[in-house]
């Protein structure tokens, strides 16, 4: 592809890529997200090239093959997707190629099989947008995961690429922060700041040098929506941030991402080298006359570079600790210059906003949360991935349409929101539009969009341990409440769940909690005390049961429970003595079986084993 | 530089836009008790967090660390509310529990009335003597001195300052700026005769051609020649007899 040098010819150039592409032709998309990678799905797309070229047909001339970015559904990958059926297969081994290519791809028929169940209703639906999971999603941020090729530049022009930055490079800088603002664009990286006031702010700062940066540091447990976005649609980043610098007056950009992202790496250099071969990135870009480059700089592995003054402490190549901001960094920020760090949601979500306008982005979401939000969606749910939907939605509807209900038909007690130093909230909230105030006000919080979905057998005082756990080994270390509190938080939780709490620990925790809110240096430390509160505010009865009855609701905590065989339900089958590690189970054949509790290990394989549901635990 | 008038407690102060809270409090005379923040280091202050005040403005309240907040005309400091106690003796305590033969923590927190502390002391207090981890060491050695010798190594609770795999080092000129800057008196810094020994390193002093008495690391002078071109010479004799 030679450079493009003007919006026209932009223009040109896509019609000509659309022009090219076959729209009758069969073709299937095998996601090559890191998820679907490590089920196998490099074995299978080897297998559909070689049976496609072992039956004669050829590819991209009777079939389009194409690797994607993530369909958000990892936990059934390997997926295909098989257009123009828009058929949607799950866990496709390369044994099952031979079949899909010449029962679907030749016959038109849909293999049983390999579609999606709905585990409630046993209803089976073949096509990919009929399935809940997706059915319920609007996807804005994730528009062009799935369907396109994220190494090839042409195919995101062809999806409207590039397109909004045409635009935003005719506009006057000031038009464009006012049309972020309108759009009530917050920040997806969990502060939820408005990003149009940010970057209005940047702008008034005095500087001949301004930096734009992308926050590619995402590092909660179990989140992953910004590692989808930079693996399956890189030149997305790319094109907010080039709009972005252009409003600000920024001429170097910078995308932070987390070392353990390989393939995100991988993707966004390429994308980088194939928007500057076609000038969107470089000199006089498009020749507007403006000049603009992205540099990507590794993070090292630091929970606390996620925090935005600790990621540009590591940018500059110091020890990534983050700094007090009474002077913000659209003052002083990267070598102290004004600095706008957007999140990668946030900066893909830009280019949709100008080529679309800000009142068709407002019309999502509710009043003060525009827009969707992607979420990753896991726990005890029956359908757990990647999730986009319109801000306002009920915890009881992601949870109940999207998620499938809770797993194994257990009762729903809570979900945590927000990473580690979120909160939790109860079942009795599961109205809650989730929105970034509401989920503040509950005590919680947006943050990068985490949602575990907790059943009935989880213990609550468990669950904040083992998030405090987290942040003692993530904490930086360079403030005394976050370095030294969290560390006593974790040993008070920790003796609670060993049945050796105190009356008092109650308020020393909420005296604790008190010092990191109040008393940290920066929003991992002032946040921390979150996995503690929430629980504590509506589960106080657990710690107490913990505390006073030396009991574990819940039955989690090992130090509290007993495991104890019911002898009428009992069938004597042997199956928990056989299976029994500590071997403390004992009984005839046919008759009803002991657990002696001074050996027992409360390891739980007696229960989990048990057809008769005979173990209980008290 | 333009002047501002500030209330701490009740009393108007004047000083200097963007000054620090705590360095316009310490001219006024009024206590805030502080151990990371050192004068001459520029980016010291922060991380202790036992400066915390509650600063007022605009209708607003938050509680911030008095050594870094610049102070804005208007400002409504308070040193010493219910709130700021209860946050600083939290704090007080941690660090208590932190490191329990320190003195000055000692000392600090029965200003406030506090003789003893409620957090357990943990496995790796001993081992990490009297260092509350504020990192003015390595911002003295880092802004100071110029050399790097030592960073903060680790993070969470294990967070310390060192030298790099904890070797001695080349780049330490001995110069000792860090055990002086320190505020808990932390780091270990031997004399004895015409040797030094800091970070596990021995350094030769030189000795001053008057009095005779050993006063500053050759390493040290060799750094101030390199850096300065200042005349050899001029280290012959120590400051009583220049």
């Amino acid at each position: 592809m030679s450079t493009i040098k003007s919006f026209d010819q932009l223009e040109k150039t896509r019609e000509k890529l659309r022009a090219a592409v076959k729209k009758d032709l069969p073709s299937v998309l095998i996601c090559f997200g890191t998820g679907c990678q490590a089920n196998g799905a490099r074995d299978v797309a080897k297998a559909f090239e070689e049976e496609i070229g072992k039956q004669g047909l050829s590819v991209n001339v009777t079939i389009g093959l194409k690797t994607t970015g993530c369909h958000g559904y990892c936990e059934n990958g390997p997926l295909v997707v098989v257009r123009p059926q828009d058929i949607l297969y799950l866990r496709v081994k390369p044994k099952d190629v031979v079949e899909i290519v010449e029962k679907t791809i030749k016959g038109g028929e849909v293999i049983d099989r390999l579609i999606y169940k709905d585990v409630n209703t046993k209803e089976a639906i073949a096509q990919y947008h009929s399935i809940p999971f997706y059915s319920y999603q609007k996807r804005i941020a994730l528009r062009n995961i799935g369907n396109i090729d994220p190494t090839s530049i042409e195919d995101y022009i062809i999806q409207d690429g590039y397109k909004g930055l045409a635009k935003a490079l005719a506009m006057e800088p000031e038009a464009i922060i006012k049309e972020v603002e309108a759009s009530g664009l917050r920040g997806r990286g969990g502060g939820g700041f408005p990003a149009g006031r940010k970057w209005r702010s940047c702008v008034a700062v005095k500087s001949d040098v301004r930096y734009v940066i992308c926050n590619g540091d995402e590092g909660d447990p179990g989140a992953f929506m910004d590692r989808s976005i930079m693996e399956g649609d890189p030149h997305s980043v790319i094109e907010g941030m080039i709009i972005g610098g252009y409003a600000v007056g920024a001429h170097q950009g910078y995308i932070y991402v987390r070392d353990e992202y390989p393939l995100a790496v991988k993707n966004l250099q390429s994308a980088l080298v194939a928007a500057r071969e076609m000038g969107f990135l470089g000199k006089n870009i498009l020749g507007s006359k403006f000049d603009f480059d992205i540099k990507i700089s590794r993070g090292g592995g630091a929970f606390v570079c996620g925090e935005s003054s600790a990621l540009m402490r590591s940018l500059e190549g110091k020890v990534g600790e983050p700094r007090a901001k009474y002077i913000r960094s659209v003052e002083k920020g990267l070598y102290d210059k004004p600095s706008v760090l957007n999140n990668v949601e946030t900066w893909n979500n830009v280019p949709m906003i100008i080529m679309n306008g800000s009142s068709w982005y407002a019309g999502f979401g509710t009043e003060k949360s525009k827009g969707t939000k992607v979420f990753s969606l896991v726990g005890k749910v029956n359908n757990t991935g990647l999730v986009e939907v319109p801000m306002g939605i009920t915890i009881r509807d992601l949870v109940e349409k999207i998620g499938g209900g809770v797993l194994g038909g257990k009762a729903f007690k809570a979900v945590q929101t927000g990473g580690p130093s979120g909160g939790c909230i109860p079942k009795d909230l599961a109205d809650l539009p989730i929105d970034f105030d509401s989920l503040t006000k509950a005590g919680s919080m947006m943050g990068s969009g985490g949602i575990i979905v907790m059943d009935e057998n989880t213990c609550m005082v468990d669950v904040a341990k083992y998030f405090i756990g987290f942040l003692v080994e993530e904490s930086c270390g360079k403030c005394t409440p976050c370095r030294d509190g969290l560390p006593r938080m974790h040993g008070i939780l920790n003796d609670i769940t060993e049945g050796k709490g105190k009356e008092s620990d109650i308020d020393t925790l909420m005296e604790l909690c008190d010092v990191l809110s109040y008393g940290a240096l920066c929003g991992l430390g002032t946040s921390a005390a979150n996995p503690v509160l929430s629980t504590l505010r509506y589960f106080k009865d657990e710690y107490i049961a913990h505390i006073r009855d030396k009991k574990c609701p819940a039955g989690v905590c090992k130090a509290l429970i007993t495991y104890r065989i019911d002898p009428k339900a009992c069938t004597g089958c042997m199956l928990c003595a056989k299976k029994c590690p500590s071997e403390c189970i004992t009984g005839e054949k046919k008759q009803p079986h002991v657990i002696d509790e001074s050996k027992c290990i409360r390891c739980g394989v007696c229960k989990d084993v048990c057809n008769f549901n005979a173990v209980n635990i008290i | 530089m333009e002047k501002i008038a500030v209330t701490i407690n009740g009393r108007i102060c004047e000083g200097i836009r963007d000054q620090s809270v705590l360095s316009l409090a310490m001219e006024n005379g009024i206590y805030i008790p502080a151990l990371c923040y050192h004068p001459e280091v520029a980016s010291s202050g922060g991380s202790c967090r036992v400066c915390l005040v509650e600063a007022h403005q605009g209708g607003s309240m938050r509680i911030v660390t008095s050594c870094n907040y610049p102070v804005r005309e208007g400002l409504e400091i308070k040193t010493d509310t219910e709130l700021v106690k209860k946050i600083r003796k939290g704090i007080l305590e941690l660090l208590m529990a932190r490191v329990p033969d320190s003195d000055v923590i000692r000392e600090m927190a029965a200003k406030d009335g506090i003789t003893e502390t409620r957090f357990f002391k943990d496995e790796e207090a001993d081992s990490r003597g009297k260092c509350i981890a504020c990192s003015v060491c390595t911002l003295v050695c880092e802004e100071v001195v110029g050399v790097c010798a030592i960073s903060m190594l680790n993070r969470s609770r294990e967070k310390s300052p060192g030298t790099p795999y904890h070797k001695a080092s080349n780049a330490c000129i001995g110069c000792g700026a860090c055990a002086y800057a320190c505020p808990t008196g932390a780091i270990s810094m031997v004399d004895t005769g015409d040797k030094r020994i800091i970070w596990d390193k021995e350094f030769r002093m030189v000795k001053c051609s008057v009095c005779g008495a050993p006063y500053i690391p050759e390493a040290q002078v060799d750094w101030i020649v390199k850096t300065t071109g200042k005349d050899r010479s001029f280290f012959d004799k120590c400051p009583s007899h220049r």
